[in-house]
């Protein structure tokens, strides 16, 4: 079973198609890296595909669950980490992890809330509210709060944004370590960077103006000839 | 390991974190009550030069509601600000719930915060402008308008937030929609709290008949804004 299916996947807002008939798809414990210029319809994707926007047209489904038909069973196989956390910063790293994790009806949310605490590095600090942690930090909780429910789809959308290079390395191995928890979990990561892009990734997808210029798995591409497809779609994009 | 939970234990869990959160901070209910306040201290200031002319106990029930209705305004533009600045909205949204549930929460903690404010601005109100005037022994009946008409503008004040989040000028397109809207529901509200007040003879007409029109609006706008909810987030 695919993780994730788009089937002529559109969104228009007004006439502007900001995606545009998109198509793929990515098997079960595969590693989907997103390029494309700003602009392109990345993060509008992946909203269309995690349920927080609606698709003009075309279907999708997430862990074999058609998002337009049963969109709350979707929800629930979907976690999503991006460069806004998602997090209430007066409330503690601790009521922050057990709010979603009371929401999605996780069993036993205080053991599972420990234990996702420590598999960031963060347990000595649950009980400090989140205002007081530094981006890294927030970025490293912001990984637990999507793996509360375990879900079988991760969505990155620009994770790295504002990490230094030690906070990047860090979050590297928080996602690694998501990566080996479960072999069918699949993630699809919306990146600028396409050396840290291509590196994690097994499929690699660029998209311009909406629409899917390549999308293979990265055993098929080269990467010399990948960042010159890539330099190439940026300057269409800014063209 | 994941049991998708009752909808009356999301709401629990999503009020209980408003509430929670607004306790730790105290933004919402401190900048409410101040602002309650300098009403109160305005309205002084205004009717003090006229005072012997003014019949304070029959304005009383529009000077009341007014103050209300611009304390809510700034406490419902301020209702989704955390929701928002870290993206929260849609870490809720991302959850499999009904959508409503979100709007029920958050109106619910709306109704709390506006009750807590008037808690103290009514007596504060009553204190500095109608003590040693001639009160009506029907004057304990406002409670019943005051909780009506706040149930309904929180509700309504809920949903147009949610709207307005986005928007550029979100405090002013809070005020241009919430005004119009409510006013059905402002003026019922006034005219039973002033017939509670003043102790008005025709009690059916002035307080039954408003209150009742009060309800029934209430009832009809928290229908409406709880089945577009997920319309109006989705979108």
């Amino acid at each position: 079973m695919n993780a994730v299916e788009a089937r002529h996947l559109t969104k228009a807002f007004g006439t502007r198609k900001a995606v545009d008939d998109v198509s793929f798809a990515l098997p079960e414990g595969a590693f989907l890296s997103i390029f494309g210029p700003n602009g392109a319809g990345k993060t509008t994707l992946l909203r269309v595909l995690s349920t927080l926007a609606r698709p003009s047209s075309g279907e999708a489904s997430v862990a074999g669950i058609d998002l337009k038909e049963k969109p709350d069973e979707a929800r629930a196989a979907i976690g999503m980490i991006s460069h806004a956390p998602m997090l209430y910063p007066d409330l503690t790293a601790e009521e922050n992890l057990l709010f979603y994790a009371q929401l999605y009806g996780v069993e036993d949310p205080q053991a599972r809330v420990s234990e996702l605490l420590e598999a960031v590095g963060l347990s000595h600090r649950r009980l400090d509210p989140v205002r007081t942690f530094s981006r890294g930090m927030t970025q490293r909780v912001s990984i637990a709060r999507a793996l509360v429910h375990d879900p079988r789809v991760v969505f990155l959308d620009e994770p790295y944004s504002g990490l230094d290079p030690h906070a990047a390395d860090i979050f590297d191995q928080l996602i690694e370590s998501a990566r080996a928890d479960r072999e069918d979990r699949a993630f699809i990561m919306v990146s600028h960077d396409l050396a840290k892009g291509f590196s994690m990734c097994t499929h690699a997808l660029v998209l311009a103006r909406g629409r899917v210029v390549t999308y293979a798995p990265k055993e098929e591409l080269d990467f010399d000839e990948f960042s010159q497809l890539y330099r190439d779609t940026v300057g269409m994009g800014v063209a | 390991m994941v049991q998708p939970p009752s909808t009356f234990a999301q709401y629990r869990v999503l009020l209980a974190k408003d509430l929670r959160q607004e306790f730790r901070t105290r933004e919402m209910l401190t900048s409410m009550g101040i602002y309650a306040l300098l009403v109160i201290i305005v309205y002084g200031a205004a009717l003090a030069l006229i005072a012997r002319d003014v019949d304070i106990v029959t304005m009383g029930g529009g000077l009341l509601w007014a103050l209300i209705v611009f304390t809510s305004l700034l406490g419902l533009g301020r209702s989704f600000a955390h929701e928002k600045e870290q993206g929260c909205m849609e870490g809720i949204l991302l959850v499999p719930l009904d959508r409503s549930v979100v709007f029920l929460a958050k109106a619910t903690a709306n109704i709390l915060f506006m009750l807590a404010v008037e808690i103290i601005a009514v007596p504060l109100f009553y204190f500095f402008f109608m003590t040693g005037q001639p009160a009506a022994a029907t004057l304990p009946a406002i409670v019943a308008p005051l909780i009506v008409g706040t149930i309904g503008m929180a509700g309504i004040g809920t949903m147009l937030s949610t709207i307005t989040m986005n928007t550029r000028a979100k405090d002013v397109m809070l005020a241009v929609l919430f005004i119009p809207l409510i006013y059905p529901l402002l003026y019922a509200c006034v005219t039973a709290t002033t017939a509670a007040i003043t102790g008005n003879e025709f009690w059916m007409d002035f307080y039954i008949m408003p209150l009742v029109l009060a309800c029934g609006y209430d009832v009809v706008m928290l229908l409406v804004c709880w089945v577009l909810y997920d319309f109006v987030v989705s979108a």
